[in-house]
């Protein structure tokens, strides 16, 4: 057992993706001395683009991202799992894939960067489901901007195409132009329908920024940009290194160490790779490890003083998980050639089931045309089909020009039931539980995902479709949220609306993690704001104390 | 896609990145070699040599396996060294294809079969297990997967016969918002299957 017991900040923060990664370089350059713990190691893009191209299934989004046996993160979304054990009536459902590594998941996200809008922080007050968040939109917009800033976000002329959520300023970038396949779809729908499809914000860029070039369309926003005109965390960890932040990989935090009056936290503990115990220390302390890693460390370190958790008075942690659980389809068109997969993956969407009165019956929900490129999957259809030599080559290129997919992120709702909880038989490298995840579906979330497969069929219909192909039951999207609930009381949440832990005054959870619902659109830019709102109060309290 | 005023990509050897890679193929990669092992660089020399199927190697195995991809691929021309590899990788995941892709050789030369498809008929006719052989090669060839494996993935024929219209995930060149611009239509073939149909599973993401 090696000890460092040097290692000191004004701030320590657990995890380097988005959320720690922008609240230390935000910190830093206020002068704020910053450590950063990650418990994955340090890595580079064009690996993980090798790693691509030498994959077989290349739809594997973990696929190219091993993970290291100190911080071991899900391999892929297959029930059983050998990281995420679920269960439940919908065990599968809740088989979320994230990474363990310097700067976090959305090294494979798609870039997918809404605002939620001013309803999802009050589903309970105005739809009477789920919770009221303790922020409201008008709160937190501010830092919305000031993410979309830091990670370069395109998006429509809110005078032109309204996505609902009012802003103080425009875009940081134009929006994305739609391919051609999103341009018929687009215009699909107004024509047949009394939908619409719109830009999609992207944090992706459509001129060079921020030391990043334009996207070429290189269609693999997931799993890997090629080229970095996608953000991810790992630009903000660079950010935040070269004003000074001091970002130490391989860091397995293990122990959150509190006060005698278990009021403040004193120090994390983190293991190295050998097992060897570090002690960090400082004044303050963000816990920023993605959903699921938050709650399984806060549960990790119960001790005598916090005999079910640290930040765990409430018996809230661990609890209310929630996802964007999805429906999706892949069918054959029969209109005129799509091409699908010119251009980034994810770019427009029909966006008329966010909101609306039915949400006191059944949750939102986005749908995308997914403009992915489906040459592969086309020639694997085509070989299962019996087709050798030219006939093969033919129906490839028609099954590749004419394939449909379409999926949607439906609306989840806090359900204290839905639980994470320290696997009792299974343990990583370090000794460390595995998370475990009971989950069934929430009925508000079935009855939205019942409404979708109509929505489908009907498109499908449109497009005179064959060859459907539904994913069975629901399918994870990758959102997981609520594991550290926010709220106003002490006795049902575990932070308030600053992201401060009740217990805990200078600890403070920056993740998914305090989504009192999980809104209805993809959660990225929402941690982010949320966290650089988080970087917000400490400047105020550190420079200002 | 943006093409310049006489229709075709801009760039490099007028062509699709696909179609430059394959100009390029006859230089050993790096990948080929690991993969296709020592014994096929002896087989094909270095850097030299014709890419017919025939007449370049001294296995004859894997002359037969070049022979029959030509035919299952209804094409004259097909890359030696992305063969040997593949070939050496179908042998290794399946010990028994090697006697097999040898009894479909046999079958090949006794039909004389004109087309693709009627090899591959005459073959699941004389026995059902040459579906599977016949999808390895197949699967190796379009996919350039082979054991699991990626063999080529550039280069895969899937992106041959797709060049004019998209590009291979990570390879894109047609520049910034390339994807605007109208694609080539496709019509609705009128092929048939050659072979019974197979259950098709897609992989687990």
């Amino acid at each position: 057992m090696s000890s460092d017991q040097n290692l000191s900040a004004d701030v320590v923060i657990v995890g380097s993706g988005v959320a720690g990664s922008s609240i230390a370089n935000e910190l830093v350059r206020a002068g704020i001395s910053v450590v950063v713990l990650e418990a994955g190691p340090r890595v580079d893009r064009q690996h993980f683009v090798e790693n691509f191209r030498n994959l077989e299934n290349k739809p594997s989004y973990q696929g190219p991202f091993p993970s290291t046996p100190w911080a071991p993160h899900p391999p892929n979304q297959i029930t059983p799992n050998k990281y995420l054990h679920t269960t439940g009536p919908n065990a599968e459902a809740y088989q979320q894939v994230y990474l363990r590594m310097m700067g976090g998941t959305t090294w494979h996200w798609a870039g997918c960067a809404w605002r939620y809008l001013p309803s999802d922080f009050e589903l309970k007050t105005r739809y009477d489901q789920g919770r009221d968040w303790a922020v409201k939109y008008e709160d937190l917009e501010p830092f919305y901007y000031q993410a979309e800033v830091m990670m370069g976000v395109c998006g429509p002329d809110p005078k032109v195409e309204d996505l609902g959520s009012p802003r103080a300023q425009p875009y940081p970038m134009d929006a994305l132009p739609l391919s051609y396949a999103a341009q018929q779809f687009r215009q699909l729908i107004a024509e047949q329908t009394p939908w619409r499809v719109v830009h999609e914000p992207q944090a992706r860029n459509t001129r060079p920024y921020d030391g990043r070039p334009t996207c070429e369309g290189h269609n693999n926003c997931m799993p890997i940009c090629p080229i970095g005109a996608m953000y991810n965390g790992s630009y903000s960890v660079y950010h935040a290194e070269a004003a000074g932040a001091k970002f130490v990989t391989n860091a397995v935090v293990y122990k959150i160490e509190r006060d005698e009056a278990n009021k403040k936290v004193t120090a994390v503990h983190y293991y190295d790779p050998d097992k060897g115990s570090h002690r960090v220390t400082g004044k303050y302390f963000v816990i920023a490890a993605h959903c699921i890693e938050t709650a399984k460390l806060l549960l990790v370190s119960a001790d005598e003083k916090s005999p079910t958790g640290v930040a765990n008075s409430s018996d809230q942690v661990g609890r209310n998980m929630m996802d964007h659980t999805g429906v999706q389809v892949t069918f054959i068109s029969g209109d005129k050639s799509l091409w699908p997969g010119r251009g980034p993956l994810e770019t427009n969407v029909i966006d008329n089931f966010r909101d609306g009165d039915w949400r006191g019956e059944h949750g939102a929900y986005l749908v995308h045309m997914v403009d992915d490129n489906q040459v592969d999957f086309a020639t694997q259809l085509a070989i299962s089909k019996g087709y050798v030599g030219k006939d093969l080559e033919e129906q490839i290129r028609y099954l590749a020009s004419h394939t449909v997919r379409l999926f949607s992120h439906n609306e989840a709702l806090p359900d204290p039931d839905n639980r994470l909880t320290l696997s009792k038989t299974n343990k990583d490298a370090l000794g460390i539980p595995h998370p475990e995840v009971y989950y069934k579906l929430p009925e508000y979330t079935v009855r939205s995902c019942e409404h979708t497969r109509g929505v489908f069929k009907q498109l499908i219909g449109l497009m005179h479709g064959t060859d459907e192909e539904w994913t069975p039951g629901y399918f994870p999207q990758d959102h997981p949220s609520g594991s550290t609930i926010m709220g106003t009381d002490p006795k049902n949440s575990v932070v308030d609306g600053h992201c401060r832990t009740h217990d805990h005054d200078n600890l403070f959870i920056a993740s998914s993690s305090v989504f009192s619902t999980v809104g209805t659109g993809n959660i990225t830019l929402t941690v982010a704001a949320l966290a650089l709102r988080v970087a917000d109060t400490l400047k105020k309290e550190l420079l200002h104390a | 896609m943006t093409r310049n005023g006489n229709g075709s990509f801009p760039g490099h050897l007028n062509a699709s990145p696909n179609a430059i890679r394959t100009s390029q193929s006859l230089r050993l990669m790096r990948r080929d070699v690991l993969l296709s092992g020592f014994g096929a660089i002896l087989a094909y020399g270095i850097g030299g040599g014709s890419s017919e199927a025939a007449g370049v190697t001294t296995d004859p195995n894997i002359a037969q396996f070049m022979d029959i991809s030509c035919r299952m691929t209804d094409r004259q021309h097909l890359d030696p060294q992305v063969g040997a590899a593949l070939y050496n990788g179908i042998i290794h995941s399946v010990p028994e294809r090697k006697a097999q892709l040898s009894k479909l050789y046999n079958i090949m030369k006794s039909n004389n079969p004109g087309t693709s498809a009627e090899l591959a008929k005459a073959a699941e006719q004389a026995d059902p297990g040459f579906k599977d052989v016949i999808h390895d090669i197949m699967i190796g060839w379009y996919r350039g997967v082979a054991d699991g494996k990626v063999v080529v993935y550039r280069t895969a024929l899937m992106f041959d016969v797709t060049k004019d219209a998209i590009y291979p995930k990570t390879y894109a060149a047609g520049g910034p918002f390339y994807w605007t611009t109208q694609p080539p239509e496709v019509e609705r073939p009128t092929g048939q299957p050659a072979l019974s149909a197979s259950p098709f599973v897609v992989e687990p993401t």
